[in-house]
């Protein structure tokens, strides 16, 4: 199939490579057309704008930062919306607000574009492996029609609902994650303050009702003392602030996610923003002798 | 004096009507012909638009609800900066972010308007009675232009500093009203939960270092069981909600504003959003099983 792929950042750039591997037509559009370079090498074509390359593409998948992004590529002056045949497809797999979300598919919608939100969770690692958990709002017919090819992105595929819903599935996936690297941050911490070796509780909790994910993977870091990103944690505040907004929005309480945004905001404050989110325990060590 | 003046709610109605009585001359507008109404007494004359506002007034205030809601009046289709002459000045009352107040104070000196940021505190009785707050951000030469019509409005004006400076005082005035009702709120629940009168509990710390007037008046409202707005909880939720994307942005940790602010989301979602933010005491009432 011809597909069209736009954002090749550190998860972009895995998940292009899974769908030419796949045996897929790619056309790419890049601000730093550096950033294309491998991915033409494998025989991806370049075009000169989102506009052109919607032209040539059945299915354009983006990956990139903020809605603004997506919105600039969608709706912008040489945006997807100016090239895109009617009945194409919008598969925009960043993390952005449910609401900003559900205004581009509306937009897109006027021009008969369809658009899927399906923002994805597993990092660089799962992007590399094709094993991302990916969660989709839109339509179900074009979830179906779009299904096989997120399924040579992923391995858990899940439509959740109509436009947004995607997004925020993410937001909560964003909200149970970073929290629970927090608590993994204070757990640990409360071991050191206490003289106990932190990696040993690490391992003594991971058999009982405390075992995780977040645990094995962020704890082990952390018990490693290695703040290399992994998922930088810029990337984590980000996410917070639209998870905070939506819920300012909805009138929906969130006094756990409101205190873990608190603690992000102090590790950017020390500059620690490109560093891993594990650097949650380096804040609770500001307030260490 | 001609002053223009666009944002007739709540507050604004008292103010405009203040500025009035002090023999000014009224130009308004407003998007509810109903708002006009209280003017009908008074020296006013009604506009089609902020634009044609500017036409007849060179000091334009506006008080309104948000941050788009000032962009507009000031900048969009049919706004202010459409109709200005040379030497406008804009007096914008509303609480809105820093960052958009200096935004709109950059755009607008593009057509050569000059820019107060200049929220109040004080609510509606302050606002009725010309006992507001007003916190100034700006070039002084305007404020001092301005500042005979401020005492016009409250009992006190103070140039914090540059442009958004005022709206940097009103958010942490927001943070102190904000926090210091939930902790009002969340004292007098923790009296009543272990059995000891809070009114008694009030009257004895007001003579200690807990006294505050948040204590003494949001207190003693608390106590008559009057959530009357006073100031509505959803506007303090937005205040706070300002305050918070405002500290994402300059990576500053504030637990207990954080904390307060999702307290106000939880009396929003749960239908207070009307009544004064004092009725935080009947969400932990409610959260407590207190009720």
């Amino acid at each position: 199939m011809r597909l069209g792929f736009i954002g090749l950042g550190a998860m972009g750039r895995p998940m292009a490579l899974q769908l030419l591997r796949a045996g897929h037509q790619l056309e790419l559009w890049a601000r730093r057309p550096d950033s294309l370079r491998p991915l033409l090498e494998q025989g991806a074509r370049a075009c000169a704008s989102p506009a052109e390359l919607a032209g040539c593409a059945e299915v354009v998948f983006t990956m990139v930062t903020t809605s603004d992004d997506v919105a600039a590529i969608a709706l912008g002056p040489d945006g997807l919306i100016q090239g895109a045949p009617a009945g194409s497809i919008h598969v925009d797999m960043s993390t952005i607000s449910p609401q900003a979300a559900r205004r581009i598919a509306g937009r897109l919608a006027e021009k008969d574009i369809a658009m899927l939100d399906a923002p994805v969770s597993g990092g660089v690692a799962a992007a590399r492996a094709g094993t991302l958990a990916v969660m989709v709002g839109g339509e179900a017919g074009i979830f179906s029609r779009v299904r096989p090819l997120l399924e040579t992105l992923g391995k858990t595929i899940v439509h959740v609902g109509g436009h947004g819903a995607g997004q925020v599935a993410k937001a909560c996936n964003q909200m149970v994650m970073v929290a629970s690297i927090e608590a993994c941050a204070e757990a640990l911490r409360l071991a050191a303050a206490s003289g106990v070796d932190a990696g040993r509780v690490r391992s003594a909790l991971l058999g009982g009702a405390a075992g995780s994910v977040v645990l094995e993977v962020f704890g082990g870091r952390m018990a490693a003392r290695d703040f290399q990103a992994g998922v930088e944690a810029r990337l984590h505040h980000k996410d917070f602030a639209i998870l905070m907004h939506e819920a300012s929005r909805l009138g929906c309480p969130l006094p756990v996610a409101g205190q873990v945004w608190q603690q992000i905001n102090a590790l950017m404050a020390h500059g620690w923003g490109g560093l891993d989110s594990v650097s949650l325990l380096k804040v609770l060590e500001l307030a260490h002798a | 004096m001609k002053i223009g003046f666009v944002g007739l709610g709540l507050m604004g109605r008292p103010m405009a009507l203040n500025l009035a009585r002090a023999g000014h001359e009224l130009h308004l507008w407003a998007r509810r012909p109903a708002s006009l109404e209280p003017f009908a007494e008074v020296h006013a004359h009604a506009h089609v638009s902020a634009a044609e506002v500017a036409r007849h007034a060179r000091i334009v205030f506006t008080m309104v609800a948000d941050a788009p809601d000032v962009a507009q009046v000031a900048l969009g289709e049919g706004g202010i900066a459409e109709g200005a002459g040379p030497g406008t000045v804009i007096v914008d009352m509303s609480t809105i972010a820093p960052a958009a107040a200096r935004d709109i104070g950059v755009r607008l000196l593009a057509h050569g308007i000059d820019f107060l940021d200049a929220p109040v505190s004080g609510g509606e009785v302050g606002a009725i009675n010309a006992a507001l707050t007003i916190m100034v951000g700006g070039k002084a030469s305007v404020f001092e232009e301005i500042r005979p019509l401020f005492e016009k409005l409250g009992k006190s004006a103070t140039l914090i500093g540059d442009s958004g400076a005022g709206q940097v005082a009103k958010a942490c005035n927001q943070i102190l009203t904000g926090v210091g009702v939930a902790a009002v709120a969340e004292a007098f629940s923790f009296a009543s939960k272990s059995g000891v009168d809070p009114a008694k509990v009030r009257e004895a710390l007001l003579g200690g270092f807990a006294y505050s007037k948040i204590l003494e008046n949001h207190g003693q409202r608390m106590l008559d069981r009057n959530f009357k707005p006073g100031f509505k909880s959803w506007m303090h939720q937005k205040d706070l909600r300002i305050v918070m994307e405002e500290a994402h942005g300059l990576g500053l940790m504030l637990p207990s504003a954080a904390a307060t602010a999702q307290m106000l989301n939880a009396m929003v979602g749960s239908g207070l959003g009307e009544e004064d933010s004092i009725a935080m005491l009947k969400l932990l009432e409610r959260m407590s099983g207190q009720e």
